[in-house]
Order: C-alpha cells, then structure tokens, then sequence
C-alpha cells in the first residue's frame, strides 16, 4: 500500500472511532442526566428481538425524542463501530488493489454479520 | 442501593475494566461480570451480555491510541479472526454436547503453566521472532511498531498453530462463554512470537470484532439493559483511553506482571469451575 493510501486508511480509521466514541459518549450522558433529572425513578426498557426490529424499535424511539433512545443510541453506536472500522478498511484494500486481504476482511465481515444477526455465537 | 449510586458503582467499575482491559488486550470482561454479579446481583446471562459491550468499548476506547503507531497488526488480526469468528459460531452449534468441566479444567491447568511461564520475560519481548516462517511471508505478516521516536520492525512465526489456537479459542468462548482475549495473547505471544505490546494491541482489536460477534445474541434476547450497560461504556471508554496511553510509557516487563496476574486470576477461576466449586 502506497504511503498516500496507508495515510488516507490512518485519518479514515481515527475519523471512524473519534465520531464513534464522540456520539456514543454524547448519547449515553443525555440520556443519563435526563434519567437522573426526573429522579431517577425512570427506567428504559430492555430492547429484544432481532437486531433490525432493535433499530427499527430505536429508531422509533429517537423520532418520538423519547430519553431511552439516547441510552440505545449509544449502545448501538459502540456494537457497530467494529463492522464500521472492518468495512472500512476492506475499502481502503480494494483502493490498494489488495485482493487477498480484501477477501479476508469480507470473511471476516461475513462472520461478524451471521453472528450479529443469527444471535448464535458467544462470547 | 440508590439508583445513583449503582450508576456510579458501574461506571467506576467500567473505568477500571477498560484499564485493565486495554493494558492486558483482554477486555475487562473479568471485571464487569463479578462487579454486576455480586455487587448489583445481575443474572449472570444480562451480566455477560452488558460484559460484550464492555468489551467492544474496551477495544473502540483504546484503538484511537493505536493507530498510526503499527502496535495494532491489522493484517494479522484480520486472519486470525477468520479462525476465531469460525470457531465461535462453530461453538454455538456444539454448546450442549461437550462436558463444560473438563474443558475448563484442561485449560485452566494450560493457563496456569502460561501465567508461570509469562512472568518471565522472553527474549522477543521487543524484537520478536528472529526469522520469519513461510506462511507469514506469503500473508506478509511483519510489520514494525514505533517506540519512542524509533520504528522497530519485527517478523512473525507460528501462523499455524495459532490460527488453530483462534479455532478452539473461539469455539470455547462460544460455548463457555467466556471471553477469548486470554488464548489470543498467549497465541500471539508464545506461538507467534511478537513483541508483547503488538500482542495485546492487536488482541486489543481483535476481541471487539468477537465480542461483535457474539453481542447480538444477548441484545436480542433481552439481555442489555441500557441502565446498565450505558454507564458500563462510559466508563470503560475512559478506562481503555487511559490504558492505551499508558501502554506506549510502562515498561514491558511491568505490562507482562500485569497480564500473568490477571491470567492466574482466570485460571484459578477456570479450574474453581472446573472441580465444580
């Protein structure tokens, strides 16, 4: 990988993590200063079901500005940053024309996904 | 317990999980799930799952630090977690037809030798291997790592028995769950031979691509409660930054102490499980 293209993954990656970090930290302080504001005898439910009905019930949630959706936001935002920071760089290795880590990443991906969305791995 | 106080309780105990978590490249999953379990009496289940994205937060928290420095081997962990992910789902498929008490004693028992044999300090610790095996070189595996002002290059052997080791690792994670930042600091460290701060950086990034993997699973059956795990992140978050920074100026003999400590802790807790205590 040209220097161009490793400088380029390197800002792409930080910009990635920062944003993530940014809003997870920012989501998840609203929704607890709001949750001790109404003194704290609020509590958000527990989201369930498959992770499109979760973000679809979040997002639903979020329309309505209701304060549980800042605590999920958050939460989601963290479980995404990796399968972020993984597209991100089999994007930087298809610009590099790196085909063999290309395919690995998208493995890897693959993986990921059928794990986040079957809901039949462990930890 | 005021509802105060247990957000405080969870976010303190987060900062230190992702101290421990981002120093070690172990996650910090050793201290949220007993801080949740007897402190705040949380089924082990919900404990586990807010654990994952402790996890994850663990990794997200302290990569910032890591990138642009070559301490996080992306290549390599990359195909690493091919078998590690595999294993994982595999271990899904074959959780309930595999005796849990003599896996966890087997690797108790190998983990006990490891956490010996970690608190000596190896003589790659620095440079990493001396030669390079054949496998690595096609996957072009080495790399170097900045230290200081310098950028030390390093080559890497054992992709094999490593790729091996993700495969149990990931299918015992699966099927104990436990985490897996242990087998893949050990793997690294005693098969691949690389210097130690590569080691846990990279299996800084790897546990959040696993514990990804595997979250899913507990969100969807109800078992993150954003009470919980919110305050959870928010503290690991600030825990795996400080770790992180930390990293670049501990010795590495200090750093290798710390892992062996916490990887005896495991294995006494491992082999506890395993003789039914």
């Amino acid at each position: 990988m040209s220097l161009r293209l490793e400088e380029q993954r390197r800002l792409v990656t930080q910009w990635i993590l920062r944003l993530s970090i940014g809003l997870a930290v920012f989501a998840i302080l609203v929704g607890l200063t709001l949750f001790l504001a109404r003194g704290a005898v609020y509590f958000p439910r527990t989201p369930s079901g498959r992770i499109d009905q979760i973000l679809a019930y979040v997002w639903h949630e979020a329309l309505d500005l209701r304060p549980s959706a800042f605590l999920d936001v958050g939460i989601l935002v963290i479980l995404f940053t990796p399968l972020a920071r993984l597209a991100s760089g089999v994007v930087a290795n298809v610009r590099a024309r790196d085909w063999l880590y290309v395919g690995i990443g998208a493995l890897v991906i693959a993986l990921v996904i059928t794990g986040l969305f079957t809901g039949q791995a462990g930890s | 317990m005021t509802p105060l106080l247990s957000v405080l309780l969870v976010l303190v105990g987060g900062l230190f999980a992702g101290l421990v978590g981002s120093l070690t490249g172990l996650g910090g999953g050793l201290v949220i799930v007993p801080l949740l379990t007897l402190l705040l009496h949380m089924p082990v289940q919900q404990a586990v799952g807010v654990s994952l994205l402790g996890v994850i937060a663990t990794s997200v928290g302290a990569a910032p630090r890591f990138v642009g420095t070559g301490l996080s081997n992306v290549r390599l962990a990359l195909f690493l977690q091919v078998a590690a992910s595999s294993g994982a789902l595999l271990g899904a498929l074959v959780a309930h037809k595999v005796p849990d008490r003599s896996l966890f004693l087997i690797f108790g028992l190998v983990m006990l030798y490891s956490a010996v044999m970690s608190f000596i300090p190896s003589k790659h610790d620095a440079m990493g291997a001396p030669t390079e095996s054949r496998l690595a070189a096609r996957l072009r595996l080495a790399s170097h790592y900045r230290s200081g002002e310098a950028w030390i290059d390093y080559k890497v052997q054992g992709v094999a028995p490593a790729f091996a080791v993700m495969v149990g690792a990931g299918l015992l994670s699966a099927m104990l769950g436990i985490g897996s930042g242990v087998f893949k600091v050990l793997a690294m460290d005693k098969l691949m031979r690389l210097p130690f701060r590569v080691s846990t950086a990279t299996s800084n990034f790897m546990i959040g691509i696993t514990a990804a993997t595997s979250a899913g699973y507990y969100l969807s059956h109800g078992e993150v409660p954003p009470l919980v795990a919110a305050p959870v992140i928010l503290g690991v978050l600030g825990g795996a930054y400080l770790g992180a920074h930390w990293v670049h100026h501990l010795p590495t003999p200090v750093l290798r102490r710390v892992f062996a400590a916490v990887l005896c802790f495991v294995a006494v807790d491992m082999l506890l499980k395993g003789f039914g205590v």
